[in-house]
Formats: structure tokens, C-alpha cells, sequence
């Protein structure tokens, strides 16, 4: 047996010594602080981030011109010392911190600005915040002309971004933006070092583009609280303070080890047994329990709260039955959405019939939208020819797989419409690539969706319903509508601007349906508040892990 | 035998071309596509990240990959982690599955062998029943549910052990046991079959007429040729548990390939699929050679030729 079992014996151990070896990451430091967040990093590349988790760890390494207030979450001065804008809310003149520095030591200049600005408004740079941009003046003709002529566009100098000298950049928008500095704080408007970028250019099909491998360690250099030290595909990221951030006195952290856990299950029984310090989510397999037991007084470091998003529902508004609007207002009234969030969802959030959360932006009042009325459901239904449901067929309700509740919401949502109108569905559950295809393609009836708000402002939700916006999914058009928003943007006061976008809001939740609105999303963290401090869950779940620490 | 070799390399890069046809072809046809997701970005984006991935053109990408990979050793940057290249995510997470996978085939042999010695030479007894109920139940429970058993035990009710991650020896104990149980339990039945055969056989009852203690025969004389069949079975199983299980990975929170490799087709990350599709074919074909040359040198009767 010695012989013929020593052979596979010692390939195996030493195959096992080498890729452990090779695979363990260093152990963590004393301080350290490991937080746990709901997804993989998908890019560090500020320009093509759309992921939660990549921004959090984005506003971590960088700083824009702007950033987020800890408490308040109102832009504060970043890397610009101060800036002033014009009269007419048009002109923006930020100037940089003389000491601002880059991780390599060297100083941040209105160049490296400039630089990343240009490449966002690449198309070539697949940046999905890209539309941010437009509201520059020249930015969407420039970013056109490139899509249609690669290499006869226009020069960038049309774009109204100049950096007149190395500490100050001057932009001009098309029409005023009451959340332009929210925007500097936001990841796809943070500076690269251009010169360091220079060494990754590479030739791809005739574009300049650049070799992926910059934003791994220990090519990276970042300008905000840290800069990264370690990176692990799918196993952690480390990140230590920046020696060079000006602002170097406020961090507190000395090691900060993002993990994420594929299983949520895994990742909450990694906390309970101390592995990881602070769950950056609440699962959602595990929500209710861990919510009933914080208030029976169990345990005291569940904190929820309704976030700046909300799920509704995506009604087709181009294809099928539902093209008509009274069978869509007759579907919004039928559902309950108080006994939706007691029965299924059973987090502390609030039920919604309203697209934008409540109470969330300062100064902008939500319309009311309809309520909770079988009789009048049924009625319009009988309107719309479909007494009883009769005659109509099944409508194919289509949900993302992957996530515990929208199969559970789908099917309550079900019983409801087949109780109180008597409409069946057909749910079909597809993988999330398949998903966002058949929603594009409009092959659904229903399809159970969500939104994250990106910036402080009604526009970021009111946009979806535009004509021709890539993530309208209920493929609602309105001429109307299109023009409502239209004269908002143009509207150089904000209260102005707030009334033209409550009567936008009241018309696509009173008058047209494209989509039914069901509650907020619950969300927040688990941590230990005794032993951790400087973070606050906040409705935006901006999570500034620039302040965290141990106490 | 370098014959054999050469011959057996040869005919695994016509394997290795079915494979990849196959699987790009199949990705094509499946729905989905790689390039939407939660946030839409505009026509133009998307338009111009498909040229780059060569993907608007399929027959230019199905010629471009291999193309790439003779050149930079690499397919280029996945799509769902654009900061990684293929060749990068495998690099990162096949040593994780190997390291996990590797020390479950140690345990795997080495239990399994000495628990089908047990078996065979208990014959009828108590010792052999436990070990045929005890694999039988190995080889029957899925190992999502041994795993969650474990896991509740060692992790949760007692915690003597970690739930999971990967970087310390004690994180590995639970994933590499769950792992082994399903081998182990083939390794002892095999192991259990053929000592049997072998204690049968003529040259046995030779050792014991010649005076030898039933330690020194089952150790010098039944073991060796009993295990060859353990030793056969060790190829293929290798390149299954090397490549890394997804259900184990995911349970117990172990960055390694299985858990990318599934992740990747749900993403629909063209290049990514094909990558670790590739990498485990060539694992697979070279653990079956190697299988075969261990046989050969173990087992004179075994003859290769070309």
C-alpha cells in the first residue's frame, strides 16, 4: 500500500501545502475592522460603477469635490477647499485644497479632473452613470458624436468643463441642477492620477482605453481616508489610511477588510461567532427574525429603517392587456399593501402609493396617490370590458430569481388580484440577465421591480418613466409627461422646480400607472453599536467608512 | 511510455476544441444578456462595450479567444468584474479549490482505504457493518445537508470550530470533511471489495502458510494490489473535487472556483465560462493521465502502450 498510495499521497499534500500557501491572506491586524457587505465588488473603476457595494468602498479610497456631511449627508467641501456658484445657478467654480494629495504623495490638480471627466464621457468607457453628465452643457452632443463617429467627434473643448488653472475647474451646466454638488460627492465625477494612468493606456480597436489591472494594488492610487493595500478576487479587499489625505486626523481605523459572503446565512453566522464586525445589510431570509427578537429585547445591534428606495411593480404599458390604463389604475387599487408589508414582507417599513419614499427629500411634498378600493378596482375593470376578469387571459408576472421576498410577494400580490378581481397571473422566475432582457424586449404583463434613489432629488426616480430612458421597463411614453419634467429642469427656483415634479409624480400615480408602487425598502446593519463606532445606518445607505472605528 | 504520453497529449487537444466549441456555441444559444443589469446604462455604452468584448460579432469572438490565449496567455477582462481578466479570477480562486479539494482527497484516501481494510478483514461483523451503513449514508446524503448538520454543530451550538471564510487552518476543517465524507465512503466500499478479493486470493494463504502475522499480510501482501482500484478511481475524482463544489463553497463561504464558475453562467460572463471551462478540462484530462501512469507504475500487469 505504501507504494502505491505514496504517489497520489505526496502530489496531494503538496499540492494542498502550495495553494494554501498561495491563497491565505495575511491575518488581521489588532483595530482591524471587518465589514461584511451584500454582493461582490463588481469594479473599483469609478467611472463604470452602478453597485451599492462598489460606491461604499469607492467614497472609502476617493475623494471628489465634494463629500458627504457624516450626519446630514449634505455635500461639504472635499477636495475643494470652496466654490461659488452664479446667479443664474449655472456656472459652478470649485477651487482645490492646495495640500491635496494622491496616495503616491503627489498633489491633486483640476488636470486630474479633467481627465476622468473626459474618459466618463467616453462611450468607449461604459460608464452607466454616463447621463449625469448631460446636464453640462455640450456633454450629450459630445458623447453623441462619439458614439456616431468614433473619430471625427467633437474636440472636448465644446464640453463646459475648463480647468483655467491647477487648482481651479469651472463648469457650466445646460439648465440649473439644485443636486450638482450632491453629484461631486457621487463616484463617477472622483478624479484619477492622470499621470499614473498613463502607464495603463493601451490601443484597443483604434480607442484609447486602459489596461484593467490599475485598479488592483498595488497599482492604484486613490485620494481619499484609504488607499488599497490588498485585493482578493471574491475573498476580501484591505484598505489602510492614506499617509497623504489631508484630512488624515479623522480616520481612526487602522485596517478596514471588506469580505462579502455569497450565502447570507453564512455571512450573519460569521458575525455571530465574531468573524466579521459589521453586517453592511439586513438578510432578508433572516430579517423578521432578527427584527422580532431586537424588540422583544434579545438583541440590541439590528438597525432597520425604510431606505431611499422603493419596490413597485413594472406595468407593460406598449404590449398586451395592460396597455390599458384603466385595467392598471383597477391593478394599483386591488392591492393591499398594508397586509403585503404586516403578512410578507414583516420588516418596520411603510407601505407606499407614491413612487418617491415619503418625507425623504427636504421640501418636495409626495402627491397622494390612489388608495386601497376593490369596489372602484372592480368597476374599472368592468370598464375596461374584463367584468369579473372575465375573458382576460393570465397576465405573465415576471420575477428576478435570486431574491428570497419577490416570490413570495408575487404570489400574495397574486391572491389578491385573483380574490379581488378576479385577474390570475402566471409567475415566471428568471435568472437576473434573463430578467432584465425579457423586461427590455417587453415579453411580461408584471414585472416585480425596485429603485434606489442616486442623489437627493424627485428627477432621480421621475426620469425612469421618460420617454426612451434605458431603465423605463414599463415602456411608458407620454409626450406630456416628457414636457412636465422638461419645464422642472428648467425652472431656476427650486420650490418652482418641487411643484412642476409633484405634479409629474401625482399624474403617473393618479392618472397613468405605468408602474404600482407596493412599499419602502427596508434595509440597515447589523453591528454592535458598544464596540463599533462613527457609522449611522442612513436612509440613503451611505455607509462613510471613512469615520468607522472600534470603540 | 513517453509514447503514450505524447499520443494521450495529442488526442486531449482535439478534446480540448470540442469543449470549447461546444460550450461557446451553447453560451450563444442561451438567453440572457451579459451586458444589462439593475442599472441600464445608455444604448451607446452598451453598444460600444459589446465591440469591445467582440461579442457583436460571434464568429469573430469564437476564433478571437483561442487566438488570445496562445498570445497573452489570457482571454482578456471578465465581464461582470471588467477589472479582472479571466486568466486573473482563476489564478485567484483555483488554488483555493485546489487547496480545499486536495486535503478532502487526502482524507478521502487515507480513511476510506483503512476503513475498507477494517470492512474486509471484520468481514460479517460489527466493524463492518458500521462502515457499509456509515458509507452508505455518506454516499446517499447530499452535502448541503451534511454540511448545515456540521456547521450546526461545530459552529453554532458549540462553537469549536469557524463557520467559514478562508485564510486560517481551522477555517478549512468543516468544508474539506464535507467534501471528503461523499469520497470517503467510495474509497472504503471500493477498498472493502477488492481486500476481500485479494485475502481470497492464492498467494495470501502462500504468506499465511508461510507463518507471516495477519498485520504483516493485510500491510505488505492484500493492501498494495487492493488498492489499485482506489488508485484508478482517484483521477477522476480528483478533477472533480480540485475544480472546487460549488454547494460546499457556497456553504461555508470559500472563495474558490465552483462558486465563480456558477456565479459566471448566471452572469452570462462569456469569456469567464469558457476560461474555467477550459481550465477544467485540461485538469481533468491531465488527472486521468496521471491515474493511469500511477497504475501502470504501481501494477506491472497494467500495460501501457501507444
Amino acid at each position: 500500500m505504501r507504494k502505491t498510495l505514496l504517489f497520489p499521497s505526496i502530489l496531494f499534500l503538496a499540492l494542498f501545502a502550495a495553494c494554501y500557501w498561495i491563497s491565505a491572506g495575511s491575518t488581521p491586524r489588532r483595530g482591524a475592522i471587518v465589514f461584511c457587505q451584500d454582493g461582490q465588488i463588481h469594479t473599483l473603476d469609478p467611472a463604470k460603477m452602478t453597485y451599492l457595494q462598489d460606491i461604499r468602498v469607492a467614497q472609502a479610497l476617493w475623494e471628489g469635490l465634494a463629500q458627504y456631511a457624516p450626519h446630514t449627508l449634505k455635500p461639504i467641501p472635499g477636495q475643494a477647499k470652496s466654490w461659488s456658484i452664479s446667479k443664474n445657478g449655472l456656472v459652478y467654480r470649485f477651487y482645490l485644497k492646495p495640500n491635496a494629495r494622491w496616495s503616491n504623495g503627489q498633489p491633486v490638480t483640476s488636470r486630474d479632473f479633467l481627465f476622468e471627466w473626459k474618459r466618463v464621457l467616453h462611450p468607449h468607457t461604459g460608464s452607466g452613470y454616463v447621463f449625469l453628465y448631460f446636464h453640462i452643457a455640450g456633454a450629450q452632443k459630445y458623447f453623441n458624436s462619439i458614439a456616431a463617429h468614433p473619430h471625427h467627434h467633437l474636440p472636448f473643448s465644446t464640453v463646459g468643463i475648463k480647468a483655467p488653472n491647477r487648482h481651479t475647474l469651472v463648469v457650466t451646466l445646460t439648465h440649473p441642477c439644485p443636486y450638482f454638488l450632491d453629484l461631486m460627492a457621487f463616484p463617477p465625477f472622483f478624479p484619477l492620477d492622470y499621470r499614473v494612468m498613463q502607464h495603463f493606456r493601451e490601443n484597443e480597436d483604434g480607442q484609447t482605453g486602459y489596461n484593467p489591472i490599475w485598479t488592483r494594488p498595488p497599482h492604484l492610487v486613490t485620494n481619499g481616508a484609504y488607499r488599497l493595500t490588498d485585493w482578493r478576487f471574491h475573498q476580501f479587499l484591505e484598505l489602510t489610511p492614506n499617509p497623504y489625505y489631508d484630512q488624515r486626523s479623522q480616520v481612526h481605523c487602522p485596517l478596514l477588510k471588506i469580505v462579502n459572503y455569497q450565502d447570507s446565512t453564512a455571512a450573519f453566522l460569521a458575525y455571530q461567532s465574531g468573524v466579521i464586525d459589521v453586517v453592511g445589510f439586513v438578510p432578508n431570509s433572516l430579517g423578521p427574525a432578527l427584527v422580532r427578537q431586537e424588540k422583544a429585547g434579545l438583541r440590541h445591534d439590528v438597525h432597520v429603517t425604510p431606505v431611499f428606495g422603493t419596490m413597485f411593480l413594472d406595468l407593460n404599458c406598449q404590449k398586451g392587456v395592460l396597455k390599458n390604463r384603466l385595467i392598471r389604475e383597477a391593478l394599483d387599487m386591488a392591492i393591499d399593501r398594508r397586509a403585503l408589508v404586516r403578512h410578507v414582507v414583516r420588516m418596520p417599513t411603510i407601505p407606499v402609493h407614491v413612487l418617491i419614499p415619503p418625507n425623504t427629500i427636504p421640501g418636495y411634498r409626495s402627491p397622494k396617490g390612489v388608495g386601497f378600493n376593490v369596489a372602484e378596482a372592480r368597476r374599472l375593470l368592468a370598464q375596461a370590458g374584463y367584468p369579473g376578469g372575465r375573458g382576460m387571459k393570465p397576465l405573465r408576472y415576471l420575477v428576478v430569481a435570486g431574491y428570497p421576498l419577490m416570490m413570495p410577494l408575487a404570489e400574495a400580490i397574486g391572491a389578491m388580484w385573483q380574490k379581488n378581481l378576479g385577474v390570475r397571473i402566471h409567475i415566471i422566475s428568471e435568472e437576473g440577465k434573463i430578467f432584465h432582457e425579457e423586461c427590455l424586449h417587453g415579453r411580461f404583463d408584471v414585472a416585480g421591480d425596485g429603485w434606489y434613489g442616486d442623489y437627493p432629488d424627485p428627477s432621480t426616480w421621475l426620469d425612469l418613466f421618460l420617454t426612451g430612458n434605458p431603465n423605463n421597463m414599463s415602456h411608458y411614453q407620454s409626450p406630456m409627461y416628457d414636457r412636465l419634467l422638461q419645464k422642472a429642469s428648467q425652472q431656476p427656483s427650486a420650490r418652482a422646480r418641487f411643484h412642476l415634479m409633484h405634479q409629474a409624480e401625482a399624474f403617473l400615480v393618479d392618472q397613468a400607472f405605468p408602474a404600482i408602487p407596493l412599499f419602502q425598502v427596508p434595509d440597515g446593519m447589523v453591528y454592535n453599536r458598544a464596540k463599533i463606532g462613527g457609522i449611522k445606518p442612513n436612509t440613503r445607505l451611505l455607509t462613510l467608512l471613512k469615520y468607522i472605528h472600534r470603540r | 511510455m513517453l509514447a503514450f504520453i505524447f499520443r494521450r497529449l495529442a488526442q486531449s487537444i482535439v478534446v480540448l476544441w470540442i469543449v470549447y466549441t461546444c460550450t461557446f456555441w451553447l453560451l450563444m444559444a442561451t438567453p440572457g444578456d451579459p451586458f444589462v443589469g439593475q442599472k441600464q446604462p445608455p444604448p451607446a455604452v452598451i453598444a460600444a462595450l459589446k465591440a469591445r468584448y467582440g461579442l457583436n460579432d460571434p464568429w469573430k469572438a469564437y476564433l478571437q479567444y483561442p487566438v488570445e490565449v496562445i498570445l497573452h496567455g489570457d482571454m482578456g477582462p471578465t465581464i461582470s468584474y471588467s477589472n479582472w481578466s479571466v486568466a486573473a479570477v482563476i489564478k485567484n480562486s483555483l488554488p483555493v479549490s485546489m487547496a480545499l479539494g486536495a486535503l478532502a482527497l487526502l482524507i478521502a484516501m487515507w480513511l476510506g482505504t483503512a476503513a475498507g481494510i477494517l470492512g474486509a478483514v471484520f468481514r460479517r461483523r460489527w466493524p463492518d457493518h458500521l462502515i457499509t451503513v456509515g458509507s452508505l449514508a455518506a454516499i446517499s446524503i447530499p452535502n448541503f445537508i451534511l454540511g448545515s448538520v456540521l456547521l450546526i454543530i461545530f459552529a453554532v451550538d458549540t462553537s469549536l470550530l469557524p463557520s467559514g471564510g478562508w485564510g486560517t487552518l481551522q477555517q478549512l476543517i468543516l468544508p474539506a470533511t464535507t467534501l471528503a465524507l461523499a469520497y470517503l465512503a467510495i474509497v472504503a466500499r471500493l477498498m472493502r471489495t477488492s481486500t476481500m478479493d485479494v485475502l481470497h486470493s492464492d498467494y495470501i494463504r502462500t504468506a499465511k502458510a508461510k507463518g507471516n502475522s495477519s498485520m504483516r499480510i493485510i500491510s505488505a501482501h492484500a493492501a498494495p494490489n487492493a488498492s489499485l482500484p482506489v488508485l484508478a478511481f482517484l483521477g477522476p475524482a480528483a478533477a472533480g473535487v480540485l475544480t472546487g463544489s460549488f454547494v460546499v463553497e457556497k456553504l461555508f463561504a470559500v472563495p474558490g472556483m465552483g462558486d465563480v464558475f456558477v456565479n459566471a453562467c448566471l452572469d452570462k460572463d462569456i469569456p469567464l465560462v469558457l476560461g474555467i471551462t477550459m481550465v477544467y478540462t485540461v485538469i481533468l484530462i491531465l488527472m486521468n493521465l496521471l491515474a493511469d501512469i500511477a497504475c501502470a507504475m504501481a501494477d506491472p500487469r497494467v500495460a501501457i502502450s501507444g
